[in-house]
């Protein structure tokens, strides 16, 4: 198999490696109607059309000074499906997301989310990604509530329920907290209460069980399944594959910057 | 939302977590009290070169106030994620920019207004007849200061080495804005012509408009990996 290729058919997990030919017009259908600036009007977050790839990696290689972090990665992940990364410590996982998020730039290859090239059209990725990482994302200094506050202003949402969300992930009796004083699960858990408050199209998870405890867990498990039957995208890192193949249409082993396999969840 | 809403949220931000935390507060003051002290203790008991050192001395102290404060800025939002998720708001990177820049100028504005009187007693310096130009030729400087130091800050944020390295960076960068300063502060302190205080203070804030347009334009460029 060609080095940086997954290989199976998109009709069957919605991912697949990319043919070269992945349609090049941006999707506008995804765009969520809130988020930001210039957002067309109409129904919100509309999924977007199957002839458009929520993801499509084309030759996409990220290189920290000498060392190559990223290979050649060839792509299409169909929107509305769910595919799990999975991968060893340093296969190249977070750096994949982060690159997706737009934090970091392609050394060489092209990345488009919904049709939008990564690099020209950031601002319009930008409104269609939500990213919830190890850490959780947050500012210590500030209290939950102030935290997503900060995240529904800057998205251009300022009447989203901040209290519901804080209460749907149990965070509702420290929501004057200062995040400082919150454990590792706690922050992971407002993690996730900005990714449902903001719900942009396409989610980014890494590592989104790590630190959980069982009720968040199952809290992160119903927010996936919620997502999945909404049409949202998700492609999230992981290293607890049994738990995170539940929800997944396909699997995605990167191994050295690789991506080596795609294959239905065992 | 507006991009002047997006500056404002985020410079109210960092306001609000320094005005909790307090540890640039704490470093900043204490640093520029030492320094002020130091310089005092080092020029000696001769009264004149006391007075006549005081603006340069000022300045000096509020670069390295701001250099402090503009690193520890970014030191906060790269703790726990924050800052690759205040990345990925869909508001202009200009912004984000914009809005750390207000703060900190905010900050080393207020630092350098609590400063001045310190530094006129130390050093036996008095304000003149010009000393209504203090308080503009602070602002003017203090942007100078913060706008630079700013964007260095986000440029050096994730190197292992960002404090040897932002230093070294912005001082050299910031000599025109430190020349700029200390003159109209002179002349404010009636330690040369008061004439020349005006300009003094146009060529700080030309400096600052091309310092601004350039470092706005070009902050996206150093946040991207």
């Amino acid at each position: 198999m060609p080095a940086g290729r997954a290989s199976l058919p998109m009709g069957d997990t919605g991912v697949m490696p990319a043919s070269g030919a992945a349609p090049a017009g941006p999707d506008p259908s995804a765009a969520p109607a809130a988020r930001g600036r210039g957002r067309p009007g109409g129904p919100d977050r509309a999924p977007a059309t199957p002839a458009t790839p929520a993801i499509a990696l084309d030759g996409v290689t990220k290189r920290f000074g000498r060392e190559l972090v990223l290979r050649e990665l060839r792509l299409e992940m169909a929107a509305g499906r769910v595919a799990v990364l999975k991968g060893s410590n340093g296969a190249g996982k977070t750096t994949l997301l982060r690159l997706l998020a737009t934090r970091l730039r392609p050394t060489r290859g092209r990345a488009r989310i919904f049709g939008y090239d990564l690099q020209r059209d950031g601002d319009e990725v930008r409104r269609r990604v939500g990213l919830l990482s190890v850490l959780g994302g947050n500012y210590a200094m500030l209290t939950a509530r102030e935290n997503l506050r900060l995240a529904t202003t800057l998205s251009g949402l300022p009447r989203a329920d901040i209290d519901a969300a804080l209460a749907r992930v149990g965070l509702a009796a420290v929501a004057d907290g200062l995040v400082r004083t919150f454990s590792s699960g706690m922050k992971k858990r407002l993690g996730l209460a900005r990714l449902l408050l903001v719900d942009p199209p396409l989610w980014l998870l890494d590592e989104p069980f790590a630190a959980l405890d069982e009720d968040g867990r199952l809290l992160l498990e119903d927010a996936l399944s919620a997502a999945r039957a909404q049409g949202r995208t998700v492609l999230m890192a992981s290293h607890e594959l049994e738990r995170s193949a539940r929800f997944a249409d396909a699997v995605l082993d990167i191994t050295g910057g690789r991506l080596v396999h795609a294959g239905r969840p065992a | 939302m507006s991009d002047l809403a997006a500056v404002l949220t985020i410079a109210r931000k960092d306001l609000l977590q320094e005005a909790r935390g307090r540890a640039v507060t704490v470093a900043t003051l204490f640093f520029s009290a030492v320094t002020l002290l130091m310089m005092a203790f080092a020029i000696g008991q001769d009264s004149e070169l006391l007075r006549r050192s005081a603006p340069g001395v000022l300045w000096v102290a509020l670069a390295f106030a701001g250099v402090i404060a503009s690193a520890q800025s970014f030191q906060s939002d790269l703790e726990e994620g924050a800052f690759d998720q205040l990345l990925l708001y869909p508001v202009p990177r200009a912004s984000i920019f914009l809005g750390k820049l207000l703060a900190n100028w905010l900050y080393l504005t207020l630092l350098g207004l609590l400063m001045t009187p310190v530094t006129l007693v130390l050093y036996g310096a008095h304000a003149g007849a010009e000393a209504w130009l203090l308080p503009p030729t602070l602002a003017l400087g203090a942007l100078g200061f913060a706008l630079i130091a700013t964007f260095y800050a986000a440029l050096t944020a994730n190197l292992r080495a960002r404090e040897a390295l932002l230093p070294v960076l912005v001082f050299p960068v910031v000599v025109p804005v430190l020349l700029g300063a200390v003159r109209a502060s002179e002349a404010t302190l009636q330690l040369s012509n008061a004439a020349l205080a005006g300009g003094w203070l146009q060529l700080l804030g030309g400096f600052d408009l091309v310092y601004l347009v350039t470092c706005t334009a070009i902050f996206h460029l150093v946040v991207e990996e």
